[in-house]
């Protein structure tokens, strides 16, 4: 019922090669476990939820701490960038500051010397803090296999709590990310218990930019945390703001289809009722303050 | 019970070490090294008493792995001034009374001084953005607050 | 040293802890090292919240390499408490909450220990359970205790055997019944508070070993060596001079590590593998819900006044859910009793006050003891009835709030205290006359005050001693039983004794860890008393051994002893001016003339202080001629503002005053001010969750979210108000627990003035106040 004194006891390898880690997974199942910063898999071991034989460690895998940007690939971050690294790097600054912002979100400084984005989308808890701006942003992940390399959309990634589109024998390599449209403006807004390092309650990625091809002549994406078995895009709310010119009536209105795409539980952090309240209010607040910002830069 | 060699840097001490593959990183410095001035408040990295630098980065201990720290520089608050002196944080946490207790008080001064050595003039509001992963049940945070002020202010870490 | 303090009572000295604690060598017990022959302890522990043991197997532990020994409730027949003896150290054959330890399990690693808890097998039969207290006490009730009749318990708590009740404090002053239609206006309401938790950054730890040869220690982060001691030695029938218990710093107190938890299981362990220390520490999340609690609370409270504005009766019932075992908690109970009214002269006042068994965490002592709990309903319907009486909160409460030499509910004239003053100093420091604008237009700004008393709730006889030791070089050693908690009671210690003896401060040393074998006794570090007690017993030892030292130093001069002072660590005459240095003489003594002999020798001064004028009460109407030593009393000022988009709360001020006689360390006393009002804030917010079947459902920092640097106030505005405590050491009285009574009813008569609504429940939450928020607009 209670929590362990300290970890259970296990092997520990670093892997040194992507097949290495295959290998391993193939070998023994369930009974390894992949190790990026930890914050996630210690405590559920403490807790007692997972007792793995063997911990394998990728953070040493090449590639895996890479940060790298060119307009024509966008950005590639590897899977153990952490997220002090990745909110602080320049070219995440400059060209996805959204990202900079879901990362900067997440607990306190020195725990985000340790999360990892591999690790946080893996984790793939609803309320994972990068995974609403890396679907707004279209971010694909890159998985390697017994059969290689492939890559999945962000889409399609989270099947359910803590469950991914990964395969027993799969890890995850890096996150890709698109360049953006020109001018585009984002934002990510938690709700906690505290002011700032709690888990989100909600969560809501607002991310909007000029798009010709629109009726509305501009793309809203939102993607919502915490409100649903999986991180999720909000179609009918975009479909809306596609079709109809931005402004305070239509934000309403596309908050109003954000809250209704979310279906949050009860538990001990929150009700349904407030967090769909709050999917309302955050995603308004979002799309506010996304439209001002896209205002002043045009 | 698997056991890994390693080397570790630790307040400026190289150590060689045995440690079992899921002893953590903070109780390889409690019961390995004696370092007990690192404390362990709640092993699931949300209380931040756990807190040290490694390679000059503060994290909790709690979730790190001794074996991960091989090869690596570890400073805990023992090592935060020469023996007999003061850092200029620590002495301001003196100046300002920004102890009760003293349990939170490791962690607060490791992640103080790694704050002003990345930003040596916080302000108000990042300074206790900093700290917002150390929780003190004593103090109600203010004096530990105005402590990294004083210790910026002086120009030291 | 370069720099000495004369005098230093009301200076702002550093800590005489802080160097310690700043540079990490501060011991805890968690830190200390035992050797090679420590062994490891893990309870295993019910998990049903009420149920008989029918078996406990503990043959598969026993065969796992590495466990050397499993202990069960047999070897723990007798039964422990402080007030009452309701508790077994291992449960024999009921569980009464989820996390009740039914068997220990000792190993040579943390690792095995755990492994072999989990091969212990325990057949329960689970029973109904009961969460509430009002529910508990309904007829037809599960019984937790059918044999409360028989437990020993102190001559001044009540239990009703045949029911889940523990203790009955009634309180009758005047008649209530007679005055309510005198009444120009009457309000009621019920409160209801949940169960928090301190949630120390220190969690319990303790290490027990058991020497073959009769010695046992314990040693312990405890507030109450000289009572923990007491207890276990009673409990296992131990001589109290083979019990030692050593106590070291201790990482956050605040009531949860007073009395005894989960130290007497690591005494008993220890004495299953005698000759080896036994380490027993706990989780964090076991520190949330099978350490202690505080207790939940529904209140009944029913006030009215005359067409003035003068509160002219009030009628309680408080209902305590006390938890699984009620030993320390039925204290909680009586002294809310004789405190019911809070901090008002109220004429005619029916209070009834229960202790209730629930099958919940064991509730305790938390920072405030039943006055935070009581306190939270009565500052709220004191702002209801002036509300209603169309008067100012402040102005009503400056009409009604208890004054010196009023005769107070339990017929005990008040000491002298200014609780007036207190009231002015927050009101100027919030601007409560000014209605201020909010940060934002859709964020409403309220203000809010509360006022509080408490009295040390103590038996009528707690002692504290002390020994001032002189050292060759002229430093002195202080041995004191009283603890450091991070308050300060060390440094007050030494400012007292060297303000006492007329010697620099930085002279004194404190004898530390607390050790029972050479400590001199204190009941316990708990009640905000130690400054006061502790300060009384420390200044008479340091007065003794003074009045030795001149005495040897007047004769050796051929004066009288009157005429010689001791400043800044010398002897003086005022007579002559001649001066005699303390250094050598107080352990060598003086010479003769002509060395023909010697007077004096070591100076050991000792003294001690214990109350002697609390009287009992009367057990029908809980009148009595002294039923508490003092009151402290304070109020609190807090500025809010509400976001009405999400119902978040951002406090922007709390002001805080409090009337502590003397401070002596002033520095000090804010920093408890500081601290008190986020604790005070935090609890606010805090509840323990379970779920139908009591299973706990946040014990964890997860989800048991206390507040961060990002929560604080923008402010917190401290001020000493000081009107000398008769018998207090140079005027000094407690504010420890004080500091953070009254603020979540500050805090809650600041959200009616924000936004029109009322909380009668704890916790708030953001989703609390939105949800009301969404209703009012509908």
């Amino acid at each position: 019922m209670l929590s362990r004194l300290g970890l259970p006891s296990f092997d520990y390898v670093r892997a040194g090669t992507p097949d290495e880690v295959c290998r391993l997974l193939k070998k023994h199942g369930e009974a390894a476990q992949l190790l990026m910063g930890g914050t996630d898999l210690f405590p559920r071991m403490r807790d007692g939820f997972i007792h793995p034989r063997i911990v394998v460690d990728l953070k040493h895998l090449p590639g895996m701490h890479d940060i790298l940007y060119d307009e024509g690939t966008g950005l590639t971050v590897g899977a153990a960038v952490s997220m002090n690294r990745l909110a602080c790097h320049s070219a995440v600054q400059d060209i996805y500051p959204l990202l900079a912002e879901a990362a900067n979100s997440v607990a306190s400084y020195p725990l985000r010397n340790r999360a990892t984005i591999g690790g946080n989308l893996c984790n793939a808890s609803p309320c994972a803090d990068t995974a609403p701006a890396t679907l707004v942003l279209d971010g694909h992940v890159v998985l390697y296999g017994l059969n290689g390399e492939r890559e999945v959309p962000s889409s399609e990634f989270f099947i359910g709590p803590g469950e991914t589109a990964m395969r027993s024998d799969e890890f995850l390599m890096a996150v890709r990310y698109p360049s953006p449209p020109a001018n585009a403006v984002g934002r990510y807004l938690k709700l906690g218990r505290n002011r700032s390092g709690d888990l989100a309650i909600v969560s809501v990625a607002v991310f909007g930019f000029h798009d010709g091809s629109t009726p509305s002549s501009y793309q809203f994406r939102i993607a919502l945390g915490s409100v649903a078995p999986v991180p999720l895009r909000t179609a009918e709310a975009e479909d809306v703001l596609a079709t109809n010119p931005p402004g305070e009536e239509i934000f309403e209105v596309a908050a109003q289809k954000a809250m209704e795409a979310a279906a949050p539980i009860d538990d001990v952090r929150g009700s349904a009722v407030y967090r769909n309240a709050m999917v309302r209010h955050l995603t308004l607040r979002g799309l506010r303050e996304v439209w001002e910002r896209m205002r002043e830069e045009r | 019970m698997v056991i890994h060699s390693i080397t570790v840097t630790v307040n400026g001490a190289q150590e060689h070490l045995d440690v079992p593959a899921n002893m953590t990183l903070l109780h390889m410095l409690r019961e390995k090294l004696a370092l007990t001035g690192t404390k362990n408040g709640c092993e699931a990295g949300e209380c931040g008493a756990c807190t040290v630098l490694v390679d000059g980065e503060p994290v909790n201990s709690c979730l790190v792995l001794a074996v991960e720290v091989d090869g690596r520089q570890v400073i805990t608050v023992e090592g935060l001034a020469p023996e007999g002196e003061l850092s200029p944080l620590q002495e301001a946490f003196v100046e300002h009374n920004a102890v009760q207790c003293g349990f939170c008080t490791p962690g607060m001064l490791i992640v103080g001084h790694a704050l002003l050595q990345r930003n040596p003039h916080p302000s108000e509001e990042e300074i206790k953005e900093a700290l917002v992963g150390n929780l003190c049940r004593c103090t109600g945070y203010l004096r530990i607050i105005r402590a990294v002020q004083t210790a910026a202010d002086k120009g030291g870490a | 040293m370069t720099h000495l303090t004369s005098d230093p009572v009301g200076k702002n000295v550093h800590r005489v802890d802080i160097y310690d604690k700043v540079i990490g060598t501060a011991t805890f017990i968690d830190d200390m090292p035992f050797g090679p022959g420590l062994y490891h302890g893990r309870l295993v522990r019910s998990p049903h919240a009420h149920a008989l043991i029918k078996k406990v197997d503990a043959s598969k532990a026993l065969e796992l390499p590495g466990v050397k020994a499993v202990v069960t409730g047999h070897d723990t027949p007798t039964q422990i408490g402080l007030y009452l003896k309701d508790r077994h150290i291992f449960c024999p054959d009921r569980v009464r909450y989820v996390g009740d330890p039914v068997a220990g399990v000792v190993a040579v690693s943390p690792e095995i220990a755990q492994e072999g808890a989990r091969l212990v097998k325990v057949e329960y039969e689970a029973l109904p359970a009961v969460f509430d207290p009002v529910d508990a006490i309904q007829p037809g009730a599960p019984l937790i205790h059918p044999d409360l009749g028989h437990y020993e318990v102190v001559n001044f708590i009540f239990p009703q055997p045949g029911t889940n009740i523990s203790e009955h404090f009634k309180l009758r002053k005047g008649n209530v019944d007679a005055v309510w239609s005198q009444c120009a206006a009457i309000v009621e309401g019920t409160f209801r508070l949940p169960q928090i938790q301190h949630v120390p950054i220190e969690t319990h730890c303790a290490v027990a070993l058991w020497q073959p040869a009769r010695q046992v220690t314990l040693w312990t982060c405890s507030q109450s060596p000289f009572a923990q001691r007491d207890l276990i030695a009673q409990s296992l029938g131990i001589p109290h001079g083979d019990l030692r218990v050593v106590a070291h710093y201790v990482g956050g107190g605040f009531g949860g590590k007073a009395g005894v938890s989960m130290e007497a299981c690591a005494v008993v362990m220890a004495r299953a593998v005698k000759g080896h220390p036994v380490k027993l520490r706990m989780t964090r999340e076991e520190e949330f819900v099978s350490t202690t609690v505080r207790q939940s609370l529904v209140a009944h409270t029913k006030i009215g006044c005359d067409a003035e504005g003068n509160l002219l009766a009030m009628e309680t019932q408080y209902y305590f859910g006390g938890g699984a075992y009620n030993e320390y908690g039925v204290n909680i109970a009586r002294a809310a009793g004789y405190s019911c009214t809070g901090p008002y002269d109220i004429p005619n006042v029916k209070g009834d006050s229960y202790c209730v068994y629930t099958n919940r965490p064991v509730g305790s002592a938390m920072r405030g003891f039943g006055m935070p709990e009581i306190h939270w309903g009565i500052e709220q319907i004191m702002d209801q009835l002036a509300e209603k009486m169309g008067m100012d909160p402040v102005a009503f409460r400056r009409r009604n709030c208890v004054k010196t030499g009023d005769t107070i509910l339990t017929g005990m004239k008040m000491p002298a205290i200014d609780l007036g003053a207190c009231i002015d100093k927050v009101t100027e420091a919030i601007r409560w006359d000014r209605k201020e604008d909010p940060s934002a237009a859709h964020k409403k700004r309220g203000k809010g005050i509360a006022i509080m008393w408490k009295a040390p709730a103590m038996p009528p006889n707690p002692g504290s001693s002390a020994i001032v030791r002189f050292n060759e070089d002229a430093t002195v050693n202080v041995e004191i039983g009283a603890q450091e908690l991070g308050q300060g009671a060390f440094t007050v210690a030494a400012q007292v004794a060297a303000q006492a003896l007329g010697v620099p401060y930085e002279w004194v040393r404190i004898s530390a860890p607390v050790d029972t074998k050479y400590s001199p006794y204190e009941w316990q570090t708990v009640a905000s008393r130690i400054t006061w007690s502790m300060g009384n017993a420390v200044k008479a030892a340091a007065e003794d051994a003074k009045r030795q030292l001149l005495e040897v130093v007047a004769d050796h001069w051929d004066e009288d002893p009157n005429d010689l002072d001791i400043k800044d660590g010398k002897v003086i005459s005022y007579r002559t001016e001649e001066e005699q240095p303390l250094e050598k003489m107080v352990v060598y003594g003086l010479p003769n003339e002509n060395f023909e002999g010697w007077k004096g020798g070591p100076i050991v001064g000792h003294g001690k202080f214990m109350p002697t004028y609390v009287t009992n009460l009367d057990f029908e109407t809980g009148q009595g001629p002294r039923a508490v030593v003092h009151y402290t009393v304070g109020a609190q000022a807090v500025d809010l503002e509400v976001d009405t988009e999400t119902g978040q709360i951002e406090i922007l001020r709390i002001a805080s005053a409090y009337d502590v006689g003397k401070a002596i360390n002033p520095d000090l006393v804010l920093a408890q001010i500081e601290g008190g009002a986020v604790q005070g804030a935090s609890s606010a917010f805090e509840a323990l969750q379970f779920d139908e079947q009591g299973q706990p459902l946040n014990a964890s920092l997860v989800d048991y979210r206390i507040m961060t640097s990002a929560d604080v106030p923008q402010e917190i505005v401290g001020h000493i108000v000081e009107t000398p405590l008769e018998d207090g050491p140079w005027g000094a009285r407690g504010v420890g627990e004080h500091v953070m009574v009254q603020t979540a009813p500050a805090i809650a008569n600041a959200i009616y003035d924000a936004i029109a609504t009322r909380f009668s429940d704890l916790p708030l939450s953001a989703e609390k106040v939105f949800l009301a928020l969404q209703r009012t607009e509908a």
